[in-house]
């Protein structure tokens, strides 16, 4: 199904005519799972009880349109169960033809839109230059028809995305890349991308940065499954159950132990799901250098793949769980603008570029994304345990507040970037670029003011990275606002984007009306 | 690259959490006056409520009235001390917000961050002459909102940093 390459002239074109079909894949599977387990029954039913439903038909087995089956009815009209189905399916396929007819995108004018809805119109578009990244998504059911879904982010938080679900696999991807294309050329014009990216390398400038890319690392599948199980809610919950089974053994406290093992049965699914998704959203994991971009391709049963072009990415953070110390792993994340992060879920994803590594794989990631921070920096700030000359912290009067980390906890400048660190056994470390702070805070809770302390925020754009740097002394705190607000002027004065031609911006990336939540209007009163 | 720079000592701090020598600017004393007034609409109906119960039915409600007295002359002096509080400045790249006593907090805003800026006011503090300024940057963490501003000063202050944030506007 290779229909042709969307021209950026910019016709309406349809999207692959199963989507809708699919967009309701889950619903569908549901149905269809429901009506077999019914059918099941009833045939379990009929080898216990086969009496029963002799007088219907003669064979319990015979009940092809099981659909129905709630249940004793379906059974004895089996005609007017399969007319039942038979109008179901045809609605099934009137309102998939519909929502076809109605759905469609165009890629021109400078903006990709789309338009969906019969009933509810709805008209989303985002200008090219505000794409921040374009995925492409395969859930399972869409991998087994050869479809994939097109993700394209631009800034404005979680809810600015246009999908395109579902294209045949090879006009998707030819789609992306040929967005990509438009995209990063507008891009070069409006940011200067040598100046605009302090993390960034300084001097990569590929005549086509979107080229083929370079595989970097992967992780084992295997590795990913021991380290989603070393998590905190899982280990609490073993030394929980093993707990009640030492108190089983004590006479007085066994029947009640017992009783407890079953009532940590939802909150032990809690973490099953959890651990699941975790383990689904970042399977198969490839990190691959894409030039001016990294590319991350993921996924257990959804494959996803998505370029994060370097400059867009505003904070890294290198964490170390305290469970993952045995073993020396490592997980890096960052802030991505336009990837959303808000939520957990569909932030989390795009915003991992490293699930589970060693440190070697660590500093590999960390040199290619953010080879502005020297990798001894890293190592400091990960590792070092207080002392190190070129880092400032906390002072003995924050020892009450943070009586293990004290110590370590502290930042420090490196040419281009903030670094804090902060955390003794979950150790964490957090690069924010001059050029991406977004403004800074200073905060002052009743009992720092008592203690004369004060925690400072670097505030990046959103994402699951959140550079805190808690219970300074207060002049320290307010020479880091000093210092810092300084560097990001510098920064920003370098960084300055020469303003092509789109200035100014209107309004809306993407036509909010249509989507009353979660716009930037939600957060007033 | 270099190595991280070794802890020169910091630069000296013009923005503070209290005090200092920047020219800081108060809010408009008639946001005490709206505050007080949007307090007063909650609690007169609850005092009315209990006075009446107090008087007809038990007289131990009355003990309510008197908690509710002391609740309201708390908030009261509460908000004084908050608005107070409130003090603002602009400076060359950047403005900045202090508020609060118990909880202090100051916000740098940029103006090169600013995403756009809305000037709020409802039908009270429109009676009394006041407006809010509500500053946005590209993360909802990090705006800032300065409310009791009269409203010819906001939307100056406005216009002010919608020409600043254009002039030093710098890329996402």
């Amino acid at each position: 199904m290779s229909e042709p390459v969307p021209e950026p002239s910019g016709e309406w074109q349809r999207l692959h005519p199963l989507s809708p079909l699919l967009r309701g894949g889950v619903v569908l599977l549901a149905i269809l799972g429901y009506a077999a387990s019914q059918l099941f029954d009833t045939f379990l039913n009929s080898l216990g009880f086969g009496d029963l439903f002799v007088g219907t038909d003669g064979s319990p087995i015979d009940e092809p349109d099981g659909g129905g089956d709630p249940f004793t009815t379906a059974v004895h009209h089996p005609f007017l169960a399969l007319a039942g189905l038979v109008v179901f399916l045809g609605l099934i396929a009137l309102v998939n033809w519909v929502s076809w007819r109605f759905s469609r995108f165009r890629v021109g004018g400078g903006q990709v839109e789309l338009r969906q809805g019969a009933l509810f119109r709805q008209h989303r578009q985002v200008r090219l230059e505000r794409v921040q990244a374009v995925e492409l998504s395969r859930p399972l059911l869409a991998r087994a028809l050869g479809l994939a879904r097109v993700v394209v982010q631009s800034a404005g938080g979680s809810d600015s995305t246009l999908t395109l679900s579902f294209l045949g696999l090879d006009r998707a991807e030819s789609l992306r890349e040929h967005l990509l294309e438009l995209a990063g050329r507008t891009d070069e014009v409006a940011t200067h991308p040598a100046e605009g990216n302090a993390v960034g390398p300084d001097d990569v400038a590929p005549p086509h940065p979107w080229a083929a890319s370079q595989p970097v690392l992967e992780v084992p599948n295997g590795r990913l499954f021991v380290a989603t199980i070393l998590h905190g809610s899982t280990i609490a919950l073993g030394a929980l159950v093993v707990f009640g089974l030492l108190g089983a053994g004590v006479r007085s406290v066994g029947p009640l132990a017992l009783a407890g093992i079953p009532a940590l049965l939802p909150v032990a699914i809690g973490i099953a799901f959890n651990r699941v998704k975790e383990l689904l959203t970042h399977g198969n994991f490839h990190l691959a250098d894409a030039g001016s971009g990294v590319r991350v391709q993921e996924g257990l049963t959804d494959l996803r793949a998505t370029t994060i072009p370097l400059h867009r990415i505003q904070a890294l953070e290198l964490v170390q769980p305290l469970w993952w110390r045995p073993v020396g792993w490592y997980r890096i994340r960052v802030n991505v603008a336009g990837s959303g992060g808000m939520g957990e879920g569909e932030g989390q994803r795009e915003t991992t570029l490293l699930p589970v590594g060693t440190l070697a794989d660590a500093r590999t990631v960390l040199a290619l994304v953010a080879p502005g921070v020297p990798a001894a920096a890293w190592d400091t700030a990960v590792l070092g345990g207080g002392g190190d000359p070129t880092w400032r912290g906390q002072t003995t009067a924050a020892r009450w507040l943070d009586p293990l980390s004290w110590r370590r906890n502290g930042w420090t400048d490196v040419a281009s970037a903030v670094l804090l660190r902060h955390g003794r056994l979950t150790r964490r470390a957090i690069a924010v670029p001059h050029a991406r702070i977004q403004s800074l805070t200073v905060r002052q809770g009743w009992l720092e003011t008592r203690l004369g302390l004060a925690t400072v925020h670097v505030v990046p754009a959103p994402g699951p990275v959140s550079p805190v740097l808690a219970h300074l002394d207060v002049a320290h705190a307010e020479g880091f606002l000093a210092e810092v607000s300084e560097r990001a002027r510098t920064a920003r004065r370098r960084s300055e984007p020469p303003r092509a031609p789109l200035a100014p911006d209107p309004p809306g990336l993407v036509d909010w009306s249509r989507h009353p939540q979660g716009t930037p209007d939600a957060e007033r009163p | 690259m270099a190595d991280p720079l070794p802890a020169t000592p910091l630069r000296p701090a013009e923005v503070t959490l209290r005090g200092g020598d920047l020219p800081w600017r108060p809010v408009s004393p008639a946001l005490t006056r709206v505050r007080l007034i949007s307090l007063g609409v909650v609690l007169a109906p609850l005092l009315v409520a209990t006075v009446v119960v107090g008087l007809l039915v038990t007289r131990w409600v009355l003990i309510g009235t008197l908690v509710l007295l002391l609740v309201g002359a708390w908030l009261a002096w509460l908000i004084g001390r908050q608005v107070s509080a409130i003090s603002w400045v602009e400076l060359d790249e950047e403005i900045v917000i202090r508020k609060g006593r118990l909880f202090r907090s100051l916000v740098s805003v940029p103006y090169g961050r600013l995403q756009y800026v809305d000037i709020q006011s409802g039908p009270l503090a429109r009676a009394h002459g006041i407006a809010s300024c509500e500053i946005h940057t590209a993360s909802p963490e990090s705006g800032g909102s300065l409310p009791g501003l009269p409203v010819a000063e906001a939307e100056a202050l406005r216009s002010r940093l919608a020409a600043r944030g254009e002039a030093q506007r710098a890329g996402l």
